[in-house]
């Protein structure tokens, strides 16, 4: 894919993913999207130290279950910092909680293209 | 009691009764007796019945067999449908009317306990017989088929009082539960021994059910018993939560019942009374729960398997200088997944143990050439997966470029974890091999490493490209071993 045509180059993307496979993966779609990717972090605690810091970013791609723990305490931080959001999961829609369900939802395994929608979808919310 | 005048009990009786002695002549009859024989009392006494009202049939027979029977035997007997007729009263148009009686007949003893009368009490059953008649056809009549009809009735009715008890003893101890209300308050009747045990075997009959039950107050229960009993419609509900005290004294517990109300009504079709009926569903309900949780689960696990199983082989195809390499680096590091996997699901997920993965993954080289020392460690199923990969890459690295790329280079690998709780460091030690200069560029290889240990399981990863021989640092934190025996 060039990153020229996908309207998302030169985006920062914060990536939270806990399996290193998936997040590799992730990353190397991002770039292949054109954007630069920040993390990705793996575990909870080191995503929470991250935001904690202040990340500069203009969206990220969030997994539902990180380590056990659910994710929608960073995405409520995000989203408070007005940075839009996309979750990945493998249960689908129905995994998201209450409140979330409406936002755009990756479900595992997805191509670079259902990434790029999803990702312009939460840029245009 | 002194004052009850048992002669004008006996006569204020609305059936026929009448009293026999030994040689069956009369000692007494009530009023009713002497209305629908048309006889006084002053005719009767002292005569032999049969002398009276001659009956040489099939049905005098049964009569007589019965009356022996009650004086040699002291017990009670019954004699169903006995055909005799009887003189239609003038004013109904005169002449003899077919009708049909049930004759009980009961034994009364002398102070010495002999049975010296008999007391006889008929009934007048004509209806019964002619809505049978109506119930049967085409009816044969005759009097032999209704003779044969009698007996059979009277067979009948002693199968019947046996299934009675068949029955309630079926109700009682049957899988489902039952119970009948009466009245408007919905008082227990009867319970069986699934209602008790689904209540705690609370004492129920005698009770109303909000006395008897009174945590469903509220539930919505009471509410449907009380349309039932108003209107007659049945009601009832599947799988329906109810909050109930299943053993005295604990707190309530939820469970989950199939059960129907229908109305109970008596002769007249008035309402009496509600039959409740159902079925405890609570483990039913729990187990599609857990089968629900079990399969979200293993569908989310499939997903992410497939996820990983995605970038595996993007990430391979993109690195391979050609495609026969990289299908067979994209088969062995599948291979190496499914190996971890196995020895995951033996242990039902929860954990697997690192010698035994490290065996496993190592099993395509020379024994003699590796060197494995540790105790024994149980790792988490994130642990055991990212180890399994990382070694997969570390021995394929070193079939291709290092120790294990010629006949005489060794592989020492080992492992220790400082105290209970600590984390374990790995270390991965190549001896023997061509020498050593580091990669122009980092592979797939080294980004699974560094992506598994320092961003998966939150360790660290140091890699010594020394002439003499690659070796490799993990150190993985406390929260990735579960157990260590040494």
């Amino acid at each position: 894919m060039n990153g020229g045509a996908t309207g998302l180059q030169g985006l920062r993307i914060f990536v939270v993913e806990d399996e290193a496979l998936v997040a590799m993966n992730l990353e190397m779609m991002l770039e292949e999207l054109g954007c630069a990717v920040v993390g990705p972090a793996m575990r909870f605690d080191a995503a929470e130290a991250m935001l904690a810091e202040g990340v500069a970013v203009d969206a990220a791609v969030l997994d539902v279950n990180v380590g056990g723990r659910p994710v929608f305490p960073l995405a409520e931080r995000l989203a408070a910092a007005g940075i839009p959001v996309v979750f990945a999961t493998g249960y689908g829609r129905e995994g998201l909680a209450e409140g979330w369900a409406t936002r755009p939802v990756l479900q595992k395994p997805y191509l670079a293209a259902d990434l790029a929608r999803a990702l312009r979808r939460a840029l245009a919310d | 009691m002194a004052d009850v005048n048992f002669e004008r009990l006996f006569d204020a009786l609305s059936s026929p009764h009448m009293v026999i002695d030994r040689e069956w002549r009369f000692v007494a009859a009530n009023a009713a007796y002497e209305r629908v024989t048309m006889r006084r009392r002053e005719e009767l006494m002292g005569r032999g019945l049969f002398e009276l009202f001659p009956n040489e049939g099939e049905g005098g027979r049964r009569l007589k067999a019965s009356f022996s029977r009650v004086f040699e035997t002291g017990e009670t007997d019954t004699v169903a449908f006995i055909p005799y007729d009887i003189p239609r009263p003038e004013a109904q148009g005169g002449g003899m009317e077919k009708r049909y009686w049930t004759a009980t007949h009961i034994p009364i003893r002398d102070a010495g306990g002999a049975v010296a009368f008999l007391m006889q009490n008929t009934v007048d059953v004509t209806d019964i017989v002619r809505l049978r008649e109506a119930a049967n056809l085409p009816f044969r009549s005759g009097e032999t088929q209704l003779l044969e009809r009698a007996r059979e009735a009277e067979e009948q009715h002693r199968a019947l009082m046996a299934e009675s008890a068949d029955f309630r003893r079926l109700f009682q101890q049957a899988p489902g539960f039952f119970a009948v209300l009466s009245g408007p308050d919905h008082v227990f009747t009867f319970a069986n021994d699934a209602y008790a045990r689904l209540v705690g075997e609370r004492a129920l009959v005698g009770k109303p059910v909000r006395e008897a039950l009174p945590e469903i107050e509220g539930q919505g229960f009471l509410e449907m018993l009380d349309a039932v009993y108003a209107s007659g419609e049945p009601a009832g509900g599947e799988a329906m939560r109810v909050m109930l005290r299943r053993t005295p004294g604990q707190p309530l517990q939820e469970s989950f019942l199939d059960f129907s109300y229908d109305a109970i009504r008596d002769a007249h079709g008035r309402i009496t009374g509600v039959f409740v009926q159902g079925m405890d569903r609570t483990e039913t309900v729990r187990t599609q729960r857990r089968q629900r949780l079990l399969l979200d689960e293993l569908n989310h696990r499939v997903k992410n398997t497939l996820a990983s199983v995605q970038s595996i082989a993007s990430q391979t195809l993109r690195s391979a200088p050609d495609l026969a390499t990289a299908r067979r680096s994209f088969e062995a590091r599948i291979m190496a997944l499914s190996n971890a996997h196995n020895l995951l699901s033996r242990e039902e997920w929860s954990s697997a143990e690192l010698r035994t993965l490290l065996d496993n993954g190592l099993a395509a080289y020379d024994e003699s050439r590796l060197e494995l020392d540790g105790p024994a460690v149980m790792l988490t199923p994130k642990a055991s997966i990212a180890v399994a990969l990382v070694v997969h890459e570390l021995a394929t690295n070193a079939a291709k470029y290092g120790a294990l790329s010629n006949d005489t280079g060794t592989v020492g690998l080992r492992w220790r974890v400082a105290a209970a709780g600590e984390g374990l460091s790995v270390e991965w030690r190549e001896r023997g091999g061509p020498p050593v200069s580091p990669p122009t560029r980092r592979g797939f290889g080294s980004r699974i490493i560094e992506g598994f240990v320092a961003g998966e399981l939150g360790g660290t990863c140091d890699v010594d490209y020394a002439p003499e021989g690659f070796s490799c640092r993990l150190a993985l934190p406390g929260d990735a071993v579960l157990g260590v025996w040494r």
